[in-house]
């Protein structure tokens, strides 16, 4: 069955009355759920009753924000249900006209769409042409700023770590490290003597067992001076995305990043080689000496660029 | 449908409870039972109940009866090839000994990667006598301290040591981790002050060993007093800490609890009431169903519809 129509096709205006279901509430029970929003709204009312006693006593946070929520919850839950079970349910339905024109207007529009309007817009070329060159110079000048806020042109910064030959190895609190400072299985973090707490130069000291009958660590061809009295330093700088490898596992040889947990082998013969994880490459190594006075210091730069990136060097 | 729609806004408020329920109580439930709270002769984040000078012949009885199958009659270690094998205990010191006992890693219950944390079952009495038997073997190694006196000793340093040395494996709230090769680093939550001292001065297994020449012995006292004032008290300002784990359990708090709520509370909000269905058969849903471009229109036609009916 469809709604009534009258002459011109429009619906027809629909009698209601005032005991049809569109005024009637939803609740089945009006005073009870009137009750219950009211208890509702009570308990928003102590809420933030609560919340400004709360504040008065300079309560902690759990306080504050508890009472804050039941008031606000209290309010809202009230509302809702104010709206939804104790107003008329409706829906209210209004009908209007037919949205198809009249076949004169339709003509009429007809008409206009076709002859395109008899005003003639004149072209005005010349001014174009200016506006055009104008805006040109602006797109232009435009990305000046822009192209100097980029900033210097980045250079191999990774590759230049503050680490000097004979650098002093010191500790964060610029103490230099000396030979019998690190027990065996111990670490430190240390910077070169200048630039402690450099991101870059921060360098994870480790200290094992040299192989019996030995006073230095081999970590591989080239690299047998590099590791005296037992002490190996890599860069702490994860040559997967950065992050620093603080974690020293030192019975199974191995530095843990926490970031992906990129796991290198530093045990006997092993210059952090990568086992697990995705770092692609070994931790650079800082080759190590022992100065007169007994303390640490390196003997040359990393020879490699320290952190992520250069995947292609170190692996055979 | 109805019977659902019905229990929806009741299911969902039970399981927001019962998640929020387990991360309250679940943790309580870890922390009670470590060695330090169940074993009644230790007391939390207490500098004084330090051992006493132990008995040697007593610690050599109870070192035969609980040790010797695993680390030899006189500590010199298993035979090579033997089924059960422990280290020689020569020279590793009086604090290494007493923490292995006080904190349940010894008697190794079981061959595993690392020890795991149980019950004390020795006394402390029991522990000073054999820590006394260990060491009158043969000298070497860090002997237990004799005090650790936290008088003025600094969180804020120790806070800045513990955050260089020790959080990368403990996590900075000191709820402990897994590490690599079956290795984890435990939580904090339940050490004694004295543990937490022999710990970083012995490097029990894989944790790295810190002597002085690393950490100072001040530094030291700082860590602990961070440890056992901070770590083990956090001041958890939001309520619930939540284990202190970081972003993945509050992320899981905030999408299924949170978000959840807002979700039921929305459905709740945008629910048009049923309508008695008796009268007509017809469920607000009919009036819905005919969606497409015009579905105002359709609304209202179909609402004409039913008044017109109603009339």
């Amino acid at each position: 069955m469809s709604a009534p129509t009258g002459d011109d096709g429009s619906a027809m205006p629909v009698t209601i009355r005032l005991d049809s279901q569109q005024f009637q509430v939803a609740a089945a029970n009006p005073t009870g759920m009137e009750k219950t929003v009211a208890l509702t709204f009570l308990l928003g009312l102590a809420g933030f009753a609560g919340f400004g006693a709360a504040f008065w006593v300079n309560a902690s946070n759990v306080w504050l924000g508890m009472t804050l929520g039941v008031g606000f919850l209290g309010l809202g839950v009230g509302m809702v249900a104010w709206g939804k079970y104790l107003m008329p349910r409706g829906p209210f339905s209004e009908s209007r006209h037919s949205m198809v024109p009249e076949p004169a207007d339709r003509e009429r529009i007809i008409g206009d769409f076709s002859s395109r309007g008899k005003v003639v817009i004149e072209r005005r070329t010349f001014l174009l042409k200016i506006l055009g060159a104008a805006g040109a110079v602006f797109g232009v000048v435009a990305m000046f700023p822009l192209i100097r806020s980029l900033g210097p042109v980045p250079t191999d910064f990774s590759i230049a770590t503050t680490w000097r030959p004979d650098s002093l190895l010191v500790n964060i609190d610029g103490s230099p490290v000396h030979s019998d400072s690190l027990e065996f299985g111990g670490m430190l973090t240390v910077f070169p003597e200048g630039d402690v707490g450099g991101p870059l130069s921060q360098t994870m000291l480790i200290r094992q067992q040299p192989p019996a009958g030995e006073t230095h660590i081999v970590t591989g061809p080239g690299r047998e001076t590099w590791g005296p009295l037992g002490y190996l330093a890599f860069s702490k700088v994860c040559t997967h995305a950065g992050c620093p490898i603080g974690l020293y596992q030192q019975v199974t040889h191995q530095l843990l990043c926490p970031c992906h947990q990129s796991l290198f082998d530093v045990g006997p013969g092993q210059a952090a080689q990568p086992v697990f994880g995705p770092a692609p490459r070994p931790l650079p190594q800082l080759p190590l000496y022992v100065d007169a006075h007994g303390f640490l210091r390196a003997q040359a730069p990393y020879d490699e660029p320290v952190g992520p990136g250069y995947w292609y060097r170190g692996n055979d | 449908m109805r019977l659902l729609r019905r229990f929806l806004l009741p299911f969902a408020v039970l399981v927001v409870a019962a998640t929020l329920g387990t991360f309250v109580l679940g943790r309580e439930h870890v922390a009670a039972s470590s060695p330090a709270m169940q074993n009644p002769g230790m007391k939390l984040a207490d500098s004084s109940s330090l051992t006493a000078q132990g008995e040697i012949e007593a610690g050599r009885i109870l070192f035969t009866e609980n040790c010797s199958a695993c680390h030899g009659v006189e500590a010199q270690g298993s035979a090579p090839g033997a089924v059960l094998t422990g280290p020689s205990l020569h020279g590793v010191g009086g604090a290494t000994v007493n923490l292995w006992l006080t904190e349940g890693w010894m008697p190794l219950r079981t061959s595993e990667t690392q020890p795991a944390a149980k019950p004390v079952v020795l006394t402390p009495a029991q522990i000073n006598d054999i820590v006394a038997y260990v060491v009158s073997l043969a000298p070497g190694g860090v002997p237990v301290p004799s005090s650790v006196p936290l008088r003025g000793a600094s969180p804020a340093e120790g806070f800045f040591m513990f955050s260089l040395n020790c959080a990368p494996c403990h996590t900075i709230t000191g709820a402990g981790d897994a590490l690599a090769s079956g290795v984890h680093a435990p939580g904090l939550h339940a050490s004694t002050s004295l543990q937490v001292l022999e710990a970083i001065r012995t490097g029990p297994q894989n944790m790295p060993r810190f002597g002085p020449g690393t950490i100072s012995n001040q530094q030291a006292l700082d860590v602990v007093d961070y440890v056992t004032k901070y770590i083990q008290h956090p001041t958890n300002i939001g309520g619930i800490g939540l284990g202190e784990v970081g972003p993945v359990a509050e992320g899981f708090v905030g999408l299924f609890v949170g978000v959840g709520v807002c979700l039921v509370a929305a459905y709740w909000v945008g629910d048009r009431t049923a309508r008695e269905e008796d009268d007509h058969g017809h469920d607000e849903d009919d009036a819905q169903g005919e969606g497409g471009d015009g579905h105002g229109q359709n609304v209202l036609t179909a609402a004409t519809e039913t008044a017109v009916a109603d009339v």
